[in-house]
């Protein structure tokens, strides 16, 4: 067990440092760089090029594609995610608390949305076929077709404009305390549990079904054990296998993938900030966030292979 | 061994089960009800066992479960009555049914590694039957389980019952369903196809297992095969099926000697018979067509560094040679490395050590690095019919592209030598435009057969080609195909696991076991006198059948 | 086929990506308005002469609506059959040749798959523009990844199959194996496949154009007209919903119908997994 904790976490240290080399070049091998898109066009046929060539030598902007490869990868180790281009301000600063606020957010989505996910597939699953199934699946393709800004927006014209029940944007900030930030959130918070219960569900559901229909099930049902008994001791536990990779990586793509959700809500996440560093060519930012999202992904794919060696024991064999 | 705690009290005038004009439909997509079980009617006293023989398609599977009052998803009983100690299961509840499941009625289930939970030790389950069905609260559970694999024949009962289903061997995982199958010593207990998954030694163990368990049951049995060999072996009644009715019933003794009815004939007429004379066709004259020497194989993990063997050799020390116009038998069980020696010789594998010549010249192993000439003289007809032809493409395609690849015929010369190939093995020359599903199973074999001669060949390599087969069509495919290999003296490596098969096709046999040959010679020598123990074993478990139909086998079985 | 239309879920998909594509083709001539001329009246709420009302730089809103679904679905069908035949081939091929063409074909996958979907658009587009050819190459190669894998599963069955071993044995070369045995026997995936993907590359992007990455104005899209009038939400709704019903109406036509042909093919639409 110890061996296959250590050759799967070396495997994805691996592959993060793939990820994280192939995110460099992609953000850095584009033509034109950061500066020319910061400054307008009128700036840039006034500038004189000494000038320009200082600015550029400032940012590093002139050396060679390794020599930047090598920095990236020293300041990565040393937790130096560099600068901003354009107001000199510290990466690493930026992106903290908008990290940790989308973090947050995908947290209480999944916390919340799992178990109501797993209550409907079962729901589902054992009255296949029939009207609750039904309804069941029917709803989960409404609720994973309709785009989440969508989603977002009828909540708000709901919820906030007819029925000033709950705040349309977000009224805390970027800094507050985390209590504070999702208190002031339901609206985003109830859009990406929808969107995590649809998608969630409807995998959960066809891996229970798949589960009822195996030859152990039967045997158990010959045997007169009663069917809850089936359901949660034998059948539940198996059916999580293949649900698990498939939350994982769905885990792993919420934190980033929550970038509309936020911005239709403006609540200060990582994928404001995403967004803006795009249009500003603000490379740093950039591979900041990129890194963090691979970071996410790639750790979270070794916790679900983890989770599945220790409910499968036929792989730890 | 105690198995004094099985002897239950039974009135012994009752039949235990008395089923009348069963019958169990599906609806179809149309709303049409189809019958699987078509008013089948049987009685079953206490302490008999019933063997119920069919192919697949014939409804016994159904039956077996109906026995315990379970329809699959989509299907009822629709008709009769079924009753088990008294009560028409078909009339209870399902809540009544489940009260009775386990204790009263029980069923061995088919595949012993997908019936038993992967993720609970076997120890756990067999104790979760006790629990709840025989009333045992945890601490005698616990010792009863570990008394009960005893009991079964399991070695170090304790530590086994700490073990998954998938680290245990497949008589193991037999053992443990059984135990917890007759855990409550029901009154009836359903066996479906017990062996068929086992190799013959394991098979003849557990079949020992099960009479030993006959013996000191007083409640009934019964058997689901497709092993009329089976049934021979352990059941005093058969029930022979055949599309959902009953063919024909009766002591096993009296059916197996004189059977009424042409289906049960055909049934067992596909059993082997050593005594007739063998019908396989001579060798022909001059040097030996295929030559293998010493060869060996190994799957290898694929490394970056160096190639490291992954598991035990498949095939080791292997020597053969096939003459023209012969063929040669290739006897060996699942594991036998068998189908992979087809492999290698057909030019689907690589990578082996040893030497093989055809025709006096190398063979490379892959396809793709032999000539032209090679790959056309030598063709292979594989074990499942339906995924031999592209289901996308006209069957008379299939045919004619080595006709068109090896012979450069035309569009037009080769549909006509294709009509040809097809009335040599009697198949209409209009099923070349239709579809590989618009065909029987039997017919799509033949296409195989035709599509393998098209390219005209000097060896056919045959694997398993009836197993997949009703056993009604086995001959006729098998006729069809000897009189062909007669008239082209086409050389044939036949490779399967039936005997019977190979008594009648092959002049000269080798058994394989393990990767190794045990014994090779002329098909009438070795069958009459084999001199390998596992020969003999093979040869014993393959004419149960032929002997049980002879009055002196009778008290043999009891 | 029929058995899909016989699915009452499926027939009710059909038609409205049947109506949706109608309306699109035929925007130019049912359009009461150019979608991008500005008319003398900002904001005016819907009424006779402007049945949606005019949006704040004065354009029909019921005239851009009809426009609107144009580029997307464009984009959208062309990302997908981009994501399936690039997919396939690569998939079929992972599956034949095995090996450690095989073994970098997944890395390749799982790591495309790794990498935040806005974050890969975002760098495509700041890289080579925002125009509409560059988004069909994008949205194509994240919907690909999901093909690869689920043809590559299929393959490796395939593989099994007597006819390819068939085919291997008389010689025949991989192209020609892929080609006239591999292909047409996961022609029916591919279908359900182009669907699934078609839907997620129009969800993408109009999301994309929501967060002004995607197409970019003045053409007329559903997407930015939700973002134009995420403002004016409380006075005037219809700018907002309009647009928004019908994203999701076209989106759930496609999957109801992607969810009926798998149906009647006896596939797994859940199956299809990434991208």
């Amino acid at each position: 067990m110890i061996a296959l904790i250590l050759r799967r976490g070396a495997l994805s240290l691996v592959t993060l440092f793939l990820l994280v080399s192939f995110i460099f070049f992609a953000t850095e091998v584009l033509p034109g760089d950061a500066l020319d898109v910061s400054l307008s066009a009128d700036e840039i046929a006034t500038m004189p090029a000494e000038v320009m060539a200082r600015r550029k030598a400032e940012l590093g902007l002139d050396r060679p594609i390794l020599e930047r490869y090598w920095g990236f990868l020293g300041g990565l180790l040393s937790f130096d995610l560099g600068r901003t281009i354009i107001t000199r301000a510290p990466v690493a600063d930026i992106v903290a608390m908008p990290l940790r606020n989308s973090v947050a957010l995908a947290g209480v989505t999944l916390l919340l949305a799992l178990p109501v996910a797993l209550a409907i597939a079962m729901a589902a699953a054992q009255s296949k076929g029939r009207a609750l199934d039904n309804a069941v699946s029917g709803a989960a393709i409404i609720g994973y077709s309709i785009p989440e800004f969508v989603t977002g927006l009828l909540l708000i014209a709901v919820f906030a404009v007819w029925w000033p029940i709950f705040p349309a944007t977000i009224t805390a900030s970027t800094d507050d305390p985390l209590s504070v930030l999702l208190a002031a959130a339901p609206l985003a918070i109830a859009t990406t549990i929808i969107g995590s219960i649809a998608y969630l569900g409807r995998i959960l559901r066809v891996g229970l079904i798949e589960v009822m229909a195996a030859d152990f099930v039967e045997r158990l049902h010959l045997s007169g054990i009663p069917r809850w008994r089936i359901i949660w001791l034998h059948a539940l536990p198996a059916a999580m296998i293949p649900g698990l990779s498939a939350a994982a990586l769905y885990a792993a793509s919420l934190v980033s993938g929550v970038v509309v959700v936020e911005m239709v809500f403006a609540y200060p996440g990582i994928g404001a900030e995403l967004v803006r560093a795009v249009t500003r060519r603000e490379v740093h930012v950039v591979q900041a966030i990129a890194l963090a999202a691979a970071i996410c992904v790639v750790l979270f794919n070794l916790l679900a292979d983890l989770g599945i060696a220790a409910l499968d024991p036929r792989t730890r064999r | 061994m105690r198995w004094g705690w099985m002897r239950r009290e039974v009135a012994v005038a009752e039949p235990v089960l008395q089923v009348r004009d069963l019958c169990i439909a599906w609806r179809g997509a149309d709303g049409r009800a189809n019958r699987v079980v078509d008013g089948v009617s049987f009685d079953l006293a206490a302490g008999a066992t019933l063997g119920i023989a069919g192919e697949s398609g014939s409804g016994k599977s159904t039956l077996a479960r109906a026995l315990l009052g379970h329809c699959r998803a989509g299907s009822a009983i629709t008709g009769g009555s079924l009753r088990l100690d008294g009560d028409d299961l078909a009339a209870l509840s399902e809540a009544e049914l489940a009260r009775r499941r386990g204790r009263v009625m029980a069923m061995v289930p088919q595949n012993p590694l997908a019936s038993l939970t992967f993720h609970i030790p076997v120890g756990r389950q067999l104790e979760e039957v006790l629990r709840l069905r025989a009333g045992l609260s945890a601490g005698p559970a616990r010792l009863r389980a570990v008394e009960l694999f005893d009991q079964m024949g399991l070695p170090e009962p304790e530590r086994l019952a700490r073990r998954y289903p998938h680290q245990l061997s497949g008589g193991q995982r037999q053992r443990v369903v059984l135990a917890c199958a007759i855990a409550c010593d029901p009154l009836l207990l359903v066996l479906d196809e017990p062996t068929t998954a086992l190799d013959k030694t394991t098979e003849a163990q557990v079949l020992e297992l099960i009479r030993r368990l006959r013996r000191a049951r007083q409640g009934a049995m019964v058997i689901v095969t497709h092993d009329l060999n089976v049934v021979a072996d352990i059941c005093d009644q058969v029930l022979v099926m055949q599309h959902g009715r009953i063919v024909e019933q009766g002591p096993v003794g009296a059916v197996f000697a004189a059977p009424r009815e042409a289906y049960t004939r055909v049934l067992l007429g596909a059993a082997l018979r050593v005594e007739e004379a063998s019908r396989a066709a001579p060798a022909l004259p001059g040097p030996a067509l295929l030559e293998i020497k010493g060869l060996g194989f190994r799957y290898e993990r694929p490394s970056l560094l160096r190639r490291a063997p992954l598991g035990p050799p498949i095939l080791d020390g292997i020597g053969l040679s096939v003459a023209r116009g012969e063929v040669l038998g290739v006897i060996g069980e699942s594991g036998s490395g068998k189908t992979t020696l087809g492999g290698i010789v057909a030019g689907l594998l690589g990578g082996q050590a040893g030497a093989v010549r055809f025709d006096g010249k190398p063979l490379p192993g892959l396809a793709g690095q032999r000539t032209r000439e090679q790959r056309r003289r030598i063709q292979m007809v594989f074990q499942d019919p339906l995924s031999s032809l592209n289901p996308r493409r006209r069957v008379g395609d299939a045919v004619m592209r080595p006709m068109r690849l090896f012979q450069g015929l035309d569009q037009r010369e080769a549909a006509r030598a294709a009509a040809a190939l097809f009335e040599e093995l009697g198949l209409e020359a209009g099923l070349l435009s239709r579809f590989p599903r618009q065909l029987s199973g039997g017919q799509q074999q033949r296409v195989a057969i035709a599509r393998a001669f098209a390219a005209q060949p000097d060896l056919l390599i045959c694997d398993e080609i009836t197993s997949a087969l009703d056993a009604s069509v086995q001959a006729q495919v098998l006729d069809h195909l000897a009189a062909m290999q007669r008239r082209q003296g086409t050389a044939m490596l036949l490779i399967t696991h039936d005997l019977a098969v190979v008594w009648r096709m092959a002049r000269r046999v080798v058994v394989m076991q393990g990767g190794r040959i045990l014994e090779t010679g002329a098909t009438e020598a070795v069958f009459r006198n084999p001199e390998n123990p596992y020969t003999a074993a093979l040869l014993g478990a393959a004419s149960r059948a032929a002997r049980a139909g002879r009055p002196e086998q009778a008290e043999a079985r009891a | 086929m029929r058995a899909a239309l016989r699915r009452p879920a499926a027939l009710l998909g059909g038609l409205l990506v049947v109506l949706h594509l109608a309306v699109a083709i035929a925007a130019p001539w049912i359009a009461p308005f150019a979608p991008t001329s500005l008319l003398d009246a900002p904001l005016e709420p819907p009424g006779a002469t402007y049945w949606l009302g005019t949006d704040d730089l004065g354009r029909d809103a019921f005239s851009r609506l009809l426009w609107g679904g144009r580029v997307a679905m464009l984009v959208a069908f062309a990302a997908g059959a981009v994501a399936v035949l690039g997919g396939a081939l690569l998939g079929l091929a992972a599956a034949y040749r095995r090996g450690a063409f095989d073994d970098v074909v997944m890395r390749l996958v799982e790591m495309k798959l790794a990498v935040p979907t806005i974050l890969f658009v975002a760098i495509f587009v700041t890289g080579f523009g925002q125009s509409v050819p560059v988004l069909i190459v994008a949205v194509g190669i994240i919907q690909m990844m999901g093909v690869v894998r689920t043809a590559r599963a299929a393959g490796i069955v395939l593989m099994e199959q007597g006819y390819v071993r068939a085919a291997q044995l008389n010689g025949e070369s991989g192209a020609i194996i892929i080609l006239r045995e591999l292909l047409p026997n996961v022609a029916d995936l591919l279908a359900v496949e182009f669907a699934l993907r078609a839907s997620s590359a129009l969800l993408l992007v109009s999301a994309l154009s929501f967060l002004g990455l995607g197409i970019s104005p003045p053409t007329p899209d559903w997407g930015l007209m939700v973002e134009d009038g995420m403002a004016l939400l409380e006075s005037e709704p219809a700018l907002v919903l309009a647009p928004a019903l019908c994203i999701a109406t076209l989106v759930l036509g496609m999957n109801l119908a992607a969810e009926g042909l798998a149906d009647a093919l006896g596939l797994d639409a859940a199956r299809g997994g990434g991208g």
